[in-house]
């Protein structure tokens, strides 16, 4: 059973840094696409497991008795985010819906989250015995089978529930406030291949992992630039052109931070619920 | 017992609690200890000690770590009785040295399959410990050793209950409160003798599951607070189930995002307040009801303050329950503005939809479960806030049992701010991070407060300007809120962090050790 699960400690950070980079940044107009669909990824470090990258979604099935048990496991250390039948709880998402649990093979990407947790999402790191974690793993898929086995009626958001939008007020609604970043030919070009449904309201009400970039000023008057990394009242962190972390106590240095993203909060104070919906039938048309 | 007359008679025979625990002490703690959840119970969380002051908090230093061995993110809020510190996470507790802190005992509960999401602390009275379990019993511990005397079940488990909360103690009534809103269930308030287990009453906060069109909910999870002169105990509800939908439960669904004031012997309603009018977004209304008797409109009053989780601070008169302020300390966008009765009105169309609704604050709300303070000499209720706004979802396939919905959050950020009692205006605002941060507040009467910001800096902040004068990293998320007392000559101040309990105090040579003004 512990063969089940390689540890790829890093594999989240990897994750999340390409997600980064993705397609609401408005300085990245014209370059090529990023997805995070990990099977069009080209990664910029070897990965150590190939396999994951390229396997079909998990569809195997798993022992009764795996999953009585993983039931009680998740119940007690996942239930309460994530619900007690996985299927959403207080402020963990739905994990029957999970892209990631759909690319999940025997756990090589649910475990690196459990492990790791999200920070940056509120989800603290669990450390679980490997058949802890293997019966974590039978439940979710078991629940995600039977979610999806349900004829009709499904509980939870689907894409069909988020078509009340009017598609010429959404590309007003983006004409006045979305343009002056983002352009339907440009960065947005296919985004409604890449994400669909929830996942794109959610990305474009907030892209959360997008990060700024940053410039830092040295005393010598040097100057230090690089995707912002880390920030607290009294240091600044940087990931520079060559990938090196930096920092610095941050009564030594000047900085300034150049973060597009910023503008999608300001949006948040104003959209009407309308707003939304129209933005998002006008989104969906971008394939 | 009549609790005045059991007070007098406690102070006759305090000899009869040796080391442990005098239930009058809670009255006037000593300040060498920490003897209850909020550290008494007016639920300001304000220390009289001024050794620590904002000229000398920049020397703060480490004590001492305990570290629990356990991966948890500690909730608790640790108790203080001579010389001891007793804390807890899920299933354990911990009997530690306050000088050392090296560990006297540690209590492991059997493995069981509640909710493991967090543990809030003990209460004491006497010789004994009083804790709640992830299955929904409350145990009696002997503080000696931390051996168990009983163990009561609160509710059925099996059903959906769960209890993290720490008991409060108002004479010989300890007082325990239940979680459960992932099922249809009713909330309740429970009065336990100490001595027995046996329940000398019980306080239902809904009509029994099952009752047509009436509401379930009304979780009683967090730590009330009380009025020995008036003689009522305060308590927050949580909110009505099925969670994001309010349609199989019109009205008002009373008594759940409720404040209600209850007389301790009896557990007979006195007043109530509802922060949140049939709540879709659960935003329970546990939050600490702080007490202060202070000046309002010119008039001396008995006041009672609540920052809710819907986003409203509250400030209401708490011999009548009658409202005297309602105002947003952050972004809320659910309400019609607010009715005669100082109540939020909720907007219908800000109920959860198939398509989605956008509503600040998000589910975790503007704050939670950690503590905030109140600073008598500047005015100022201090609470970490979470600016936040979410999408919310509710279908007619999501059901009418339990969550019967669901929403993401979008966006959030963490800001600690400093809200003038008297007006609800925000005196000052001071950035805590991104996301949001776990860590509850506490003020001392040298102008210092103390907090965590969403990275794991612990933070000395000055209460007047708000500006940072001391911090240190923990290394995890801080979900839990700092306490204080003396000892032996030297004020420490603790926080529990990830696993770990830091106690911090001035060196041995530090100047100046007396008040700044002494200069």
């Amino acid at each position: 059973m512990i063969s089940l699960f390689s540890k790829r400690l890093g594999r989240l950070a990897l994750a999340s840094s390409f997600a980064a980079s993705s397609f609401l940044l408005g300085q990245n107009a014209g370059a090529p696409p990023q997805t995070t669909n990990p099977a069009v990824q080209t990664p910029s470090v070897p990965r150590q497991d190939s396999k994951a990258t390229t396997a079909a979604p998990d569809t195997d099935t798993y022992p009764p008795e795996l999953v009585k048990n993983g039931q009680d496991i998740f119940g007690q250390n996942c239930g309460f985010c994530h619900g007690k039948d996985a299927g959403g709880g207080e402020s963990g998402p739905d994990l029957t819906r999970s892209q990631l649990v759909s690319q999940d093979v025997k756990g090589n990407k649910i475990g690196d989250v459990v492990r790791n947790g999200r920070p940056e999402k509120g989800m603290p790191r669990f450390n679980l015995p490997e058949m802890d974690m293997a019966a974590i793993v039978a439940f979710i898929h078991d629940q995600k089978t039977k979610a999806e086995r349900k004829k009709g009626g499904r509980r939870g958001v689907d894409v069909s529930d988020l078509q009340t939008g009017n598609l010429e007020e959404g590309k007003k609604y983006f004409a006045a406030n979305c343009a002056s970043c983002h352009s339907a030919a440009g960065d947005l070009k296919g985004v409604a291949s890449r994400f669909q449904g929830l996942r794109l309201e959610q990305r474009f009400l907030y892209p959360r992992d997008a990060t700024g970039n940053v410039t830092v000023t040295l005393p010598s008057g040097k100057q230090v630039t690089g995707k912002l990394a880390y920030q607290d009242e009294f240091v600044i962190g940087l990931k520079d052109s060559y990938g090196w972390y930096q920092s610095w106590p941050v009564s030594s240095v000047k900085f300034t931070i150049d973060n597009p993203a910023e503008a999608h909060h300001t949006l948040l104070t104003k959209y009407s619920d309308d707003d939304i919906h129209n933005l998002m039938a006008f989104l969906q048309t971008l394939k | 017992m009549n609790f005045s007359r059991f007070f007098l008679s406690l102070a006759a025979v305090s000899s009869l609690f040796g080391q442990g625990l005098n239930p009058a002490d809670l009255l006037k703690p000593p300040k060498d200890s920490w003897p209850a959840y909020h550290g008494d119970y007016s639920g300001m969380r304000h220390s009289p000690l001024t050794q620590v002051t904002p000229d000398n908090v920049h020397q703060l230093s480490l004590a001492w770590a305990f570290q629990t061995g356990v991966i948890t993110n500690l909730k608790a809020t640790p108790l203080l009785v001579n010389g001891i510190l007793y804390f807890t996470s899920p299933d354990n507790v911990w009997a530690v040295d306050a000088r050392s802190g090296h560990q006297l005992w540690h209590y492991s509960y059997p493995a069981n399959k509640g909710f493991h999401i967090g543990h809030r602390g003990v209460s004491m009275y006497g010789d004994w410990l009083f804790y709640t379990t992830p299955d929904a019993h409350l145990l009696s511990l002997n503080a000696k050793d931390g051996t168990v005397r009983w163990n009561v079940a609160l509710a059925d488990a099996k059903a959906g209950y769960w209890s993290t909360m720490s008991p409060l103690v108002i004479g010989n009534h300890v007082l325990v409160g239940v979680s459960g809103d992932f099922d249809n269930l009713s909330g309740f308030l429970r009065s336990i003798d100490p001595e027995t287990g046996k329940t000398q009453w019980q306080w239902d906060s809904v009509p029994p599951a099952g009752t047509p069109g009436a509401t379930t909910g009304g979780m009683t999870w967090m730590t009330g607070t009380y009025d020995p002169d008036l003689k009522l105990l305060y308590w927050g509800t949580g909110n009505p189930t099925p969670v994001l939908t309010g349609k199989p439960r019109p009205g008002d669904n009373l008594y759940t995002c409720s404040i209600v004031a209850l007389n301790p012997d009896t557990g007979k309603l006195v007043w109530s307040f509802q922060p949140s009018p049939h709540d879709t977004h659960d935003w329970d209304a546990v939050e600490t009801p702080v007490l202060y008797d202070g000046d309002f409109d010119g008039k001396l009053r008995k006041l009672l303050m609540q920052a809710s989780r819907n986003g409203y601070f509250f400030v209401l008169d708490r011999t009548t329950g009658k409202s005297l302020l309602t105002k947003p300390f952050g972004p809320v966008n659910w309400s019609k503005g607010v009715d005669k009765d100082g109540r939020p009105i909720p907007n219908p169309d800000k109920e959860p939809t198939p398509d989605g609704r956008l509503i600040a604050p998000d589910e975790g709300g503007l704050t939670n479960y950690r503590a905030p303070s109140f600073d008598p000499k500047t005015g100022l209720f201090v609470v970490s806030a979470k600016p936040s706004y979410s999408i919310y979802f509710s279908k007619p396939a999501d059901g009418t049992y339990g969550w019967s919905g669901a929403d993401y959050s979008v966006w959030s950020k963490a800001v600690l701010e400093a809200i003038d009692y008297k007006t609800g205006d925000i005196r000052w605002e001071h950035e805590l991070g991104p996301g949001g941060a776990g860590a509850g507040v506490m003020t001392t009467a040298s102008g210092l407060t103390f907090t965590g910001d969403s990275h794991g800096n612990a933070l000395a902040i000055d209460t007047a300007t708000g500006k940072t004068l001391w911090h240190a990293g923990t290394g995890a998320p801080i979900q839990s809120s700092p306490v204080t007392y003396e000892l032996d000559g030297s004020q420490y101040v603790l926080i529990g962090s990830g696993g770990v309990l830091f106690a911090w105090r001035l060196p041995e040579n530090a100047t100046p050790k007396t008040s700044a003004t002494d200069q």
